[in-house]
């Protein structure tokens, strides 16, 4: 019995350390660039932009919103503010996108370029692990990993 | 020409918004669905009637494949515009590209926005997507409901009002404007004075449709059969039930009402929609039910589906037993009512891309062809009263 019990229990101890290290770095926050007119962001607010629900900003601007590439962190954002899985926001999204309702949020290459988007201005609202955050942008609002 | 006059607005409004220094926001994407239909008869074939044109393939490619590319637009904080453009299999058997979005958008609040140009007009709760297939789980979406109004345009005017009440999303849609369609074969069908209202509510997994819409209808059949009919009745002298069959008069009134549940997991949908014509197309109802279980990346789904004619294109006496016996056919030809069962499968083998199986198993009603059409001489089949398998297979992506 202990003999199986043993590789058992190392996984039982291993899987969660593995998880948390993924989750960890999965720790997403909601930024604007430094000099962004954007002062703060309601988690609603950011559920509606990011759905496309709405696409101006409480001031009336235009949002340009970023996307990560397909990958966990992405799949991570969408879940916890949207409550839907990949698929479901692969479908929804592309119904709004072809009925015309909504622009998609510009899809960057990765953290660098959402980085440098934010500051040159040329986005207003982008998601990013909190690892990757640097002196460019600033938190608007934090997504605890689950 | 109809497509000239909302592609002329734009191109004006467009040039217009050029004159401003702002570089317009622009981001493309496209959509395409390769996919056949094989029925079990030998005699028959599946037809989309008023989207597809009826040929004598079979598999048959025409039904559901489809491509799209898509331009959205946008212009400083409040205006937008949408450019859309599709080929697919036309009623007259053409693949000829045409707009199938050419609208401006003007947000006049962050809650209301005004649209004007060609849009999607939106009988149903899925009408947006009857061409995206990769936004629905289905081949194509129930054409038990969906065969009730083979309109895909509105050209006119719409507004969008969303409202956040608490934690439910309400949008007003009110829309007004006309369609035209031509019709297999070398006839055409149009709406005229379109007005209509939409409601659909979110909350959550939850989203429930509800809409109402009137027009004038006008309809010209011109196909073989009709033209054997109408020339048999000029000869009688009937033109009271000539009148009944095509012409510029009619009223049409379409309701609708559906609900979408999904939570990640299982996905229920549902609709009922009910059309009604004084005359040229008869008047029915529709509804169906789809119930579907996702496991990781695969989507087994069921649904049931029924139509059911509610009153013929006309009624009428005509006396003689052979005439009779032809314009009840004729009638036939022109009810889509059957019910049918489907199994289906999606799989979605890629970020943006999805495979799809569906079976169905579809009973023709005993005065209807239901979403069939004879292979070859139409006057030597007949589509009422039978059951019929078809299995559908498609391939969507989106870019």
């Amino acid at each position: 019995m202990s003999s199986s019990r043993g590789p058992l229990l190392a996984w039982a101890l291993a899987l969660p350390l593995a998880l948390g290290i993924q989750f960890a770095w999965a720790d997403i926050a909601l930024v604007t660039g430094r000099q962004s007119s954007i002062q703060e962001l309601g988690r609603e607010e950011a559920t509606q932009l990011y759905l496309g629900h709405r696409a101006t900003l409480a001031n009336g601007q235009a949002a340009v919103l970023i996307d990560l590439p397909p990958g966990p962190v992405r799949d991570a954002f969408y879940l916890d503010l949207t409550g839907k899985n990949p698929a479901q926001i692969r479908a929804y999204w592309s119904r709004q996108v072809f009925t015309g309702r909504a622009l998609p949020p510009r899809q960057a290459n990765g953290a660098e370029e959402v980085l440098r988007w934010l500051a040159e201005g040329q986005a207003s609202l982008a998601y990013l692990p909190t690892g990757v955050l640097d002196q460019r942008v600033r938190v608007l609002l934090t997504l605890p990993s689950p | 020409m109809k497509l000239l006059p909302p592609l002329l607005v734009c191109a004006a409004l467009l040039r217009s918004v050029g004159l401003h220094a702002e570089m317009p926001d622009v981001r493309w994407s496209g959509f395409a669905t390769l996919g056949m239909v094989s029925t079990s008869a030998s005699d028959l074939r599946y037809a989309r009637i008023g989207v597809d044109h009826p040929g004598a393939e079979n598999p048959d490619f025409g039904p559901d494949t489809v491509a799209g590319l898509q331009g959205n637009f946008r212009f400083g904080d409040r205006l937008g515009a949408a450019l859309q453009v599709i080929s697919r299999e036309t009623p007259e058997g053409r693949y000829t590209p045409r707009p199938s979005l050419a609208f401006l958008s003007y947000a006049l609040s962050p809650t209301l926005t005004v649209r004007a140009g060609r849009m999607r007009v939106p009988f149903f709760m899925l009408s947006d997507t009857q061409d995206i297939n990769y936004g629905n789980p289905w081949v194509r979406p129930p054409g038990e409901v969906y065969s009730l109004n083979p309109f895909p345009d509105l050209d006119g005017i719409d507004l969008l009002y969303r409202l956040q009440l608490g934690e439910t999303q309400l949008e007003l849609h009110p829309y007004a404007g006309h369609s035209d369609l031509p019709l297999y074969k070398n006839g055409d069908i149009g709406l005229r004075e379109t007005l209509g209202l939409n409601l659909s509510l979110t909350h959550g997994n939850l989203l429930v449709h509800l809409g109402h819409a009137r027009a004038r209808l006008k309809l010209q059949w011109n196909d073989p059969d009709y033209r054997q009919l109408t020339g048999a009745l000029q000869m009688l002298g009937r033109s009271d039930v000539l009148a009944d069959l095509s012409g510029d008069d009619g009223r049409a009134r379409f309701s609708s009402a559906g609900f979408q549940w999904d939570d990640g997991e299982w996905l229920l949908i549902g609709e009922y929609a009910r059309r009604e014509n004084t005359r040229y197309a008869n008047s029915g109802h529709g509804w169906h039910l789809t119930a579907g279980h996702r496991f990781g990346n695969w989507l087994p789904f069921l649904t049931l589906a029924r139509q059911t004619q509610d009153r013929p294109i006309a009624r009428t006496d005509l006396g003689d037993p052979a005439l009779t016996q032809a314009f009840e056919g004729f009638l036939a030809s022109r009810n889509l009512a059957q019910r049918s069962a489907t199994l289906g499968l999606r799989w979605d083998f890629a970020a943006n891309a999805a495979l799809k199986t569906e079976w169905t198993r579809t009973h023709t009603d005993r005065d209807g062809w239901g979403s069939f059409f004879p292979r070859g001489e139409p006057a030597a089949a007949d589509m009422r009263g039978r059951t019929i398998d078809t299995l559908s297979l498609s391939l969507d992506v989106v870019f």
